[in-house]
């Protein structure tokens, strides 16, 4: 157990260029094949927002949570969204997608979730830019209360590489884990509270169950250094729950590449 | 004086799972089990140069993968001193990205430090000859300019054990030539090499020692010259044999590397 754990972490940290440059090569080669270039990591994010936008604040009409105009609230727990939710679909086929290179040298395969949430991270950094210029026409202005985003942020990464490391391995043994999780994350994104509030089914059972999602974790962290302001401590029943989460899904993942990191080219 | 070992082989086999997927498949014959490698026991000293012969499907290309440690064998056990490098060319290449980058992206996926890539450029861009493409798309590259390049960045490395899968068939001749230069001088160094291939002229002129698979299994092992002209023999025997008899050999071959399928459960994948 700890062998998978130490040799996933050591493969990690010792190959830190390795997985900087391909991650940047890999957003390059992306934005190399559209003549547009880095204009559709801004550009795409911003339609999905304002889609998401037109049917749940204009037509459905929301009223604003709290003192918080609707769009700006709903923004504040997107921008986390777009980057789980790519990085968690395109984390499980990791592995899937760099076969001829893992068939064809001496590879460490367990390197290959984190390029995939490196590279996510940059949609992510986009999408940040997007979402100071849009809170500052409506009047909500940067603050040390954002210093929080970078804690957040973090759990974020970890909890995403944590997640790919099992389900890229599990991919591999069945791709049907791939259509699985991408059949699962349109139901994902309606059941974590963040095109809603979660007061709006009360204090009971079901706000137990939904809260007990991780990716509502970071939603309602990324918000409380946006609006609200309560510190981490207010959140210690949640916080304990994602780390225990997150740390079993991590163990689990590390073990799993450890089992396999030879077998990978048998498994095809 | 006595060498250090650098590969030694202990009843090595590597099995393989065939399937059926199509619908004509009874349910008993759906998997089947199969000897890509079977029993093979050998030992190459350290600074020699191996040499692999075999006909297409004979298990050469496994035997590279397992020797470089790529894929682990299912029996026997392996042991290897030193660091092995499996050439491999077109691997990792990103069509979209120009050459100079390609060389930066290459590097980095083999593991060298940022440093170490700055140093290789300059020899990798000399060596492979691509001139002024340097700053295009590989796309637009030809495919031997490809080759080239991947080969080139791959020869750039300094492994202790290098294995090549029949890379030299790529490129021209005299991309050929150069590259042979190029590996003479690393077996002056005192590397260890591992060379694949089906050109018979090749090996003769570059290996000590020859290994010649068949069927998966090792049919001998030895210096070069008599493995190589046993070899020659054996491909003019086959090449006189007629059109049925041919079927039936590699019918025969075939079958003697099937085995009788064994069920593994998914739960003893993931935790057996």
């Amino acid at each position: 157990m700890f062998t998978s754990i130490k040799y996933v972490l050591t493969e990690n940290l010792q190959n830190i260029h390795r997985i900087r440059s391909i991650a940047k090569y890999e957003i390059l080669a992306d934005m190399r094949d559209s003549k547009l270039g880095v204009f559709w990591n801004f550009a795409n994010p911003v339609i999905q927002v304002l889609t998401y936008w037109f049917v749940f604040g204009y037509v459905f009409n929301r009223k604003d949570v709290g003192e918080i105009p609707y769009l700006v609230w709903m923004l504040g727990g997107m921008v986390v969204w777009f980057f789980v939710s790519p990085c968690i679909t395109d984390g499980c086929n990791a592995v899937f997608r760099k076969v001829d290179v893992i068939t064809k040298m001496k590879f460490p395969v367990s390197i290959l979730p984190m390029t995939v949430v490196l590279e996510k991270l940059f949609d992510h950094v986009c999408l940040m830019i997007i979402l100071v210029v849009v809170f500052a026409a409506q009047g909500f202005y940067p603050s040390w209360h954002w210093l929080g985003l970078v804690y957040y942020l973090l759990c974020t990464i970890i909890f995403s590489v944590s997640l790919s490391l099992t389900t890229s391995v599990l991919n591999m043994l069945a791709r049907d884990t791939r259509k699985l999780i991408l059949a699962c994350m349109r139901m994902l994104l309606y059941l974590t509270p963040i095109l809603w509030n979660i007061e709006k089914v009360g204090y009971g059972l079901v706000s137990k169950i939904i809260s007990c999602n991780p990716i509502y974790y970071l939603v309602q962290g990324y918000r409380d250094c946006f609006f609200y302001h309560r510190g981490f401590l207010a959140y210690s029943w949640s916080m304990a729950w994602f780390w225990g989460f997150t740390a079993v899904l991590f163990f689990f993942g590390s073990y799993m590449m450890y089992k396999f990191k030879t077998r990978f080219i048998d498994l095809i | 004086m006595e060498q250090e070992t650098a590969i030694q082989f202990r009843n090595v086999s590597k099995i393989y799972k065939l399937r059926r997927k199509d619908k004509g498949a009874k349910k008993g014959q759906k998997t089947q089990y199969f000897y890509a490698l079977r029993d093979i026991s050998f030992e190459i000293k350290k600074g020699q140069v191996l040499g692999i012969l075999g006909t297409n499907g004979s298990g050469k290309s496994t035997m590279a993968l397992v020797l470089s440690g790529i894929a682990s064998p299912d029996e026997g056990e392996i042991e290897v001193r030193g660091e092995q490098a499996l050439v491999a060319i077109n691997t990792g290449l990103n069509k979209q990205l120009t050459g100079l980058e390609n060389i930066q992206l290459k590097g980095a996926l083999l593991g060298l430090s940022k440093k170490r890539v700055e140093e290789i450029v300059e020899g990798v861009i000399e060596f492979a000859e691509i001139g002024d493409f340097l700053y295009q798309p590989v796309k637009k590259y030809s495919s031997g300019m490809k080759s080239r390049l991947g080969f080139s960045i791959n020869l750039c490395l300094d492994p202790d054990i290098l294995i090549i899968d029949e890379a030299l068939s790529v490129g021209d001749k005299g991309f050929a030539a150069k590259c042979l230069e190029r590996m003479r001088e690393l077996k002056e160094t005192g590397k260890t090499i591992v060379f694949i291939s089906h050109s018979l002229v090749q090996v003769r002129e570059f290996c000590d020692t020859a290994m010649w698979l068949e069927g998966g299994k090792m049919k001998e092992f030895g210096p070069i010259e008599t493995v190589c002209d046993h070899y020659a023999q054996y491909i003019e025997y086959y090449r006189s044999l007629k059109k049925a008899e041919k079927r039936a050999e590699r019918e025969a071959k075939f079958q003697g590397r099937i085995i009788e399928s064994k069920k593994v459960s998914l739960f003893e994948r993931l935790f057996g």
